[in-house]
C-alpha cells in the first residue's frame, strides 16, 4: 500500500476544498488535496456562475447578503481574470410587489450594498431584451464568475505552495486512532490502485456528500440537505447584465450572461441522493416559462444545455425547516470533536461559491486554533495564479488572442475558439483521456454544436499524445457523447434539436461509432 | 407570377435528383431551396442500408424485407425496384455529367463495407469510384496517410482501429503539407491544393519509399473537386497501387462533386435553381390541390405558380421539420400535418445517446404515390410529392439509409409526377411502389 503523509488532508474539489487547499498551502501547511473526480466537477460545476452581489438575500437572510457583500469586493480584487463585471439588475416584473424595492433598499442599506434605484427606460435601454411591463429597476454589483477557471487559480496556487492535488481519488474509508481521524484510504479511480493518506488534520469540503464522509468516522445525524437546483443555457447572451426578479427568492428568477451564453435559473427541490439528480421536461418547461417572465420569447432562444446541481445547504438541526430555500445561506463550520468527540476533523457546509474564500478561512481559522497555532489568512490579499494582470476578464479576450495566430494554428473548438496548441499543451498536463476534463478547463465543446466537430478532432489528438488505442481512444468519445447526451436531451427544441440531428449525422452517419472495432460497449 | 410545371422545394440530394429527373423528362422545373442542401454534409455514398440493425451485405434484398417488417418505412414509397432503378439512374447521371469519367460504382446488389474517419466499416451500396478501394471485404494492407494541415482527419488514429478488423493490416502516415500555405484548412481547401501538380507532385514525393509493396493508400475525401478524376488517377499511377478516399467531416468534397453534377445537368435541362429563398406556404385553389408556392426572399415575398410540388426539405437536420419549445412539431414549407410525434407530456429523448428516441422516426407520413397524408389517412395535398428525409418512419443514420432513401424517394417523386404529366420514361416505368 502506498503512503502519503501530510499535515492537512482536504477531501473535495470543488470551489470550497480549493478554496480551503488554497488558504492552507498559503499559510505553509503541507496539503494534500483529494476530488473523486474531476476538479469542480460537482456542485461547483453546476450553477449559473452568479457571483452575489447580495441582493438577492438582503431581505430574507441579512447574513448571508452582507457576507456576499463583503466577499464579492474581495474576489474582484483576488481572482479578476475569472470574473467579469457584468453589473447586476434586480427588476420587479408585472407577476412582483413594486413595493417589495422598498424592502430591498432597506435591506441594503443595513448590509452595506451600493444598490440603486434606475429609471425602466434606462435598464430598458441597457438590456432590450428585458419585459418592457417591469415597473421597477435597480443596479447592484452582481457579476459572473467562471467558477472552473476559479478552481484551476486556486488549486495551481496551492500547488506552486507544494499541495498535492489527487483528481480521480475517492476516499474509501477514514483512519482513526484513539478518537482522531489520522488521515483517509482513497482509490485512484483511473487505476483502481488504494493509497494511505496520513494527515494531521482532515478537513472534509466534500458539499452534498460531506455527510457519506463522516459517516466513515462513525459520524451521523449531520443536516446536510442536497438541494437540486437546475439551470438552463441558452445560447447567447441575452443579456450582459446579470438580471434578477425582484421578490423573495423563487424559481428562475436568475439570468446570469456568462462566457458566451447566458445561464437561467434554478430550482430548489429537495433530492434524497446527490448522485441521482435527473432534470425533467416538466422542470425545464417551469424554468423556461420563468425565463419568459425576465425575457419574453426566451422560449424562442435556442437553449444549449441543462444541468442540475445539489447545494449543500447546512440545515440547523433545531430550526426544523423544511424547504430548502429557507434553510439559511450561510456555512457552518462543523466542529466534530465538540459536536461528537472526535478530534482532527471539520466539516464545513452550506454556503455558495461567493462565499468560498470566507468558508476557506472559517474553515482553516478552526483548525488552526484546533492545533493551537496562530497563522494568519492571506487569501484577502494574495492573487492566485492567473490573476497577476488584475483585470476583469473580458468576453472578447479570447477572440483578440486567437485572430493574432489565425493562419499559424489550428482552431479545434470554433464555437469556444480552442486553439490546438492550447489543447496539446492541456492534454499533456493533464495526463487524463477524459474529454470532459478538457471541456471543463478549456470549455471545449460548450458552444453551440456541442462537440460536434471538436471531440472527433480532440480525439484524434488525444489518441496521438496520450499513446491510446484504437478502442481507448472511442471508449473516450464516446464516454463525451454520453456525458454530452445527459445535458442535451431534455431540451432538444427548436435550433438544438436542428444541431443535435447533425451531430447525430455525423458520429453516426459519417464516422459510424457505434460499430467501431473492440469499441468499449456504452 | 412565374409558373412552373414542377416547383421542388429543397435542394439536397432528393431534391435535386427529382428536379432533374423531371427537367431531362421536357418538365419546366424551377427549385427553391434555403441554401445548398445536405450533400455538403453527407459523405454522399449512396447508403441504401447498412444495418438491418446486423450488417446488411445484400441491401436490395434487405430493402425488401424491411418493407415488408415496416410497412410505413419511407422506402415502401419506392419499393426495392424502384429503390435499383434510382441507383441506375443516378450513376448514369455521372457518366455524361460535368465531371466524367468521375462516376459512382455499385448497383445495390451488394454493400461495399468502407472504413470511416474512425476506422469502423460501414456498409455502403454505391460509392464514388474514388473510394471503392476501401472495400475491407478482401482484407489486406492499408497505408493512411493525413495531412496534418487538415483538422477533420486522423490517420494513426483510423489506422489504430482497422488494424483490429479481421484481415486487415492498416498504420498510418501525417504528412506535414500545408494546403495553401495554411495551419488550419477544411477538406475543401485541401481538396483546391490538391487540384495543383505540384502539391500532388510533393505528396508523392513524401510517400516515396514509405508505402509496402502490398499497401493500398487511405486519403481523406480531399482528391479534388473540379477534376478529381484525373486527381485520383493521377496519385493512383504516380504512387503505382490502389488509392482511396474516407470520408470525413463537413464540408464534404465528395457531396460538391455530388451536388456540382445535379446542378449542372439541371440546367443544361433547362431548370432554374434559386437558393436564398425560403418556402412559408402554399395557395390553394379549394380542395386540395397547391396551385403556388408561397416564399420568401430577404424581406420580399413571392409567389410561384406550379402545377406539381415537390417537398424536399429535409428533416430536423435541416429545417424541414421544426420541434418547439412547447413540443409542437411543424412541416416549416408547407405546413403538412407530423406523424410519429410523442404527444406532450410523453418522453421524446431518452437517457442513453445510443438508444432509439421515440421522436426519431418522426415525419411527413405519405402514400403510396409520396402523397402527404393527413392524420386520418386522406390526401392532404393532391399534387405535392415528399421525398427525402422529411418523410417519416426512418432512421437514417442508425440504419445508414440517409442517401438511398433519398434517391430512391427524390427518384419515385419524380416518377409519379412524370407520369401524371406523361412525359419521360415515368409515364411508364419507375413507378415501383
Amino acid at each position: 500500500m502506498a503512503r502519503v503523509r501530510a499535515e492537512v488532508l482536504v477531501i473535495g474539489g470543488g470551489a470550497t476544498g480549493a478554496g480551503v487547499a488554497w488558504d492552507a498551502a498559503l499559510r505553509g501547511f503541507d496539503v494534500v488535496l483529494v476530488d473523486r473526480a474531476d476538479l469542480a466537477s460537482g456542485t461547483s460545476g453546476r450553477f449559473h456562475g452568479l457571483l452575489h452581489s447580495g441582493g438577492r438575500y438582503v431581505v430574507k437572510d441579512p447574513v448571508a447578503a452582507r457576507e456576499c457583500v463583503d466577499e464579492n469586493a474581495i474576489l474582484r480584487r483576488v481572482i479578476p481574470d475569472c470574473i467579469e463585471d457584468t453589473g447586476g439588475l434586480f427588476v420587479t416584473t408585472p407577476d412582483d410587489d413594486p413595493a417589495y424595492g422598498e424592502r430591498f433598499l432597506a435591506g441594503c442599506a443595513a448590509a452595506g450594498l451600493p444598490a440603486q434605484e434606475i429609471d425602466v427606460g434606462e435598464a430598458l435601454r441597457a438590456e432590450p431584451r428585458l419585459n418592457p411591463g417591469i415597473r421597477r429597476a435597480f443596479t447592484a454589483p452582481d457579476a459572473s464568475v467562471d467558477v472552473w477557471k476559479a478552481v484551476w487559480s486556486m488549486a495551481s496556487g496551492a500547488a506552486e505552495h507544494d499541495a498535492r492535488i489527487l483528481t480521480y481519488h475517492s476516499v474509501v474509508g477514514l483512519h482513526t486512532a484513539d478518537g482522531t481521524v489520522t488521515g483517509a484510504r482513497v482509490r485512484n479511480e483511473l487505476t483502481g490502485e488504494e493509497l494511505d493518506i496520513e494527515a494531521g488534520f482532515t478537513l472534509n469540503a466534500s458539499g452534498a456528500w460531506a455527510a457519506q464522509i463522516v459517516k466513515m468516522a462513525g459520524i451521523e445525524g449531520i443536516g446536510v440537505i442536497p438541494g437540486k437546483g437546475i439551470m438552463i443555457a441558452m445560447s447567447h447572451r441575452l443579456v450582459n447584465t446579470v438580471v434578477n426578479r425582484l421578490d423573495l427568492p423563487a424559481d428562475g428568477d436568475i439570468l446570469v450572461p456568462i462566457r458566451t451564453v447566458s445561464a437561467i435559473g434554478t430550482t430548489d427541490i429537495r433530492a434524497a441522493d446527490p448522485d441521482e439528480i435527473p432534470v425533467t421536461h416538466a422542470e425545464v418547461d417551469q424554468m423556461l416559462d420563468a425565463g419568459e417572465r425576465l425575457v419574453p420569447g426566451l422560449r424562442a432562444a435556442r437553449a444549449l444545455r441543462v444541468w442540475a446541481g445539489v447545494r449543500p445547504l447546512f440545515q440547523d438541526e433545531k430550526s426544523g425547516a423544511t424547504l430548502t430555500r429557507d434553510v439559511t445561506r450561510t456555512h457552518a463550520v462543523i466542529d466534530h470533536e465538540a459536536r461528537d468527540g472526535v478530534r482532527g476533523l471539520l466539516t464545513i457546509s452550506g454556503g455558495k461559491v461567493t462565499t468560498l474564500r470566507l468558508m476557506a478561512q472559517d474553515l482553516v481559522d478552526a483548525m488552526c486554533k484546533q492545533l493551537g497555532t496562530e497563522r494568519a489568512c492571506r487569501t484577502a490579499d494574495v492573487r492566485p495564479p492567473g490573476n497577476e494582470r488584475g483585470e476583469y476578464f473580458r468576453l472578447g479576450t479570447r477572440l483578440r488572442e486567437r485572430e493574432a495566430t489565425l493562419g499559424e494554428e489550428q482552431l479545434i473548438c470554433e464555437c469556444e475558439l480552442v486553439g490546438r496548441g492550447r489543447l496539446e499543451r492541456t492534454m499533456h498536463r493533464r495526463g487524463s483521456v477524459n474529454l470532459d476534463d478538457m471541456r471543463r478547463q478549456l470549455r471545449l465543446g460548450m458552444g453551440p454544436c456541442q462537440g460536434g466537430f471538436c471531440i472527433y478532432r480532440a480525439t484524434g489528438i488525444l489518441h496521438a499524445i496520450e499513446r491510446l488505442d484504437g478502442p481507448e481512444a472511442s471508449a473516450s468519445l464516446v464516454q463525451f457523447l454520453e456525458e454530452r447526451w445527459h445535458g442535451v436531451w431534455p431540451i432538444l427544441y427548436g435550433d438544438q434539436l436542428r444541431q443535435a440531428r447533425l451531430d447525430d449525422w455525423i458520429f453516426q452517419g459519417l464516422l459510424d461509432v457505434e460499430h467501431l472495432p473492440a469499441a468499449v460497449a456504452p | 407570377m412565374s409558373h412552373h410545371d414542377v416547383v421542388v422545394v429543397g435542394a439536397g440530394l432528393a431534391g435535386l435528383v427529382a428536379a432533374v429527373r423531371l427537367a431531362e423528362a421536357g418538365a419546366s422545373v424551377l427549385v427553391l431551396a434555403k441554401g445548398v442542401g445536405a450533400t455538403h454534409l453527407s459523405p454522399c455514398t449512396i447508403d441504401v442500408l447498412g444495418y438491418d440493425p446486423e450488417p446488411v451485405e445484400r441491401p436490395l434484398e434487405a430493402v425488401a424485407r424491411l418493407i415488408a417488417a415496416r410497412p410505413d418505412h419511407p422506402y415502401a414509397v419506392a419499393g426495392p425496384a424502384g429503390v435499383a432503378d434510382a441507383i441506375a439512374w443516378f450513376t448514369g447521371c455521372f457518366e455524361d455529367g460535368p465531371l466524367a469519367p468521375y462516376g459512382y460504382v455499385g448497383d445495390g446488389a451488394e454493400n461495399h463495407v468502407l472504413p470511416t474517419a474512425l476506422g469502423a466499416p460501414r456498409p455502403s451500396a454505391v460509392v464514388p469510384e474514388s473510394m471503392a478501394a476501401g472495400d475491407l471485404r478482401g482484407g489486406g494492407e492499408i497505408c493512411v496517410v493525413g495531412f496534418r494541415t487538415l483538422k477533420d482527419f486522423y490517420p494513426l488514429l483510423m489506422a489504430d482501429n482497422l488494424d483490429r478488423l479481421d484481415g486487415v493490416h492498416a498504420r498510418g502516415i501525417e504528412l506535414d503539407l500545408a494546403a495553401e500555405g495554411r495551419a488550419d484548412a477544411n477538406a475543401l481547401g485541401v481538396a483546391r491544393a490538391l487540384e495543383a501538380p505540384a502539391f500532388r507532385a510533393e505528396l508523392v514525393a513524401q510517400l516515396a519509399g514509405r508505402l509496402g509493396a502490398d499497401e493500398r493508400v487511405a486519403l481523406p475525401a480531399v482528391l479534388g473537386i473540379a477534376d478529381p478524376h484525373g486527381v485520383w488517377t493521377e496519385l493512383q499511377e504516380h504512387l503505382g497501387r490502389p488509392v482511396f478516399e474516407v470520408p470525413t467531416l463537413p464540408p464534404s468534397v465528395a457531396g460538391m462533386r455530388v451536388y456540382a453534377t445535379l446542378t449542372e445537368r439541371l440546367r443544361r435541362a433547362g431548370g432554374r435553381l434559386i437558393l436564398n429563398v425560403v418556402v412559408t406556404g402554399a395557395d390553394r385553389s379549394g380542395g386540395a390541390r397547391v396551385t403556388a408556392v408561397r416564399a420568401r426572399v430577404g424581406l420580399r415575398d413571392v409567389v410561384h405558380g406550379a402545377d406539381w410540388v415537390v417537398l424536399a426539405t429535409g428533416g430536423f437536420a435541416s429545417g424541414g421539420l421544426e420541434l418547439d419549445s412547447r413540443w409542437t412539431v411543424r412541416e416549416t414549407a408547407l405546413g403538412l400535418p407530423v406523424v410519429g410525434v410523442p404527444t406532450p407530456g410523453a418522453e421524446r429523448f431518452h437517457p442513453a445517446y445510443f438508444d432509439e428516441h421515440p421522436i426519431g422516426r418522426a415525419g411527413v407520413a405519405v402514400d403510396g404515390e409520396g402523397r402527404p397524408l393527413e392524420p386520418g389517412g386522406g390526401v392532404a395535398m393532391d399534387n405535392v410529392r415528399v421525398a427525402g428525409a422529411t418523410l417519416a418512419g426512418a432512421e437514417p443514420w442508425r440504419e445508414k439509409s440517409g442517401d438511398g432513401l433519398s434517391l430512391a424517394t427524390g427518384f419515385r417523386a419524380a416518377g409519379s409526377i412524370m407520369a401524371a404529366l406523361g412525359v419521360g420514361a415515368g409515364a411508364t416505368a419507375g413507378t415501383g411502389g
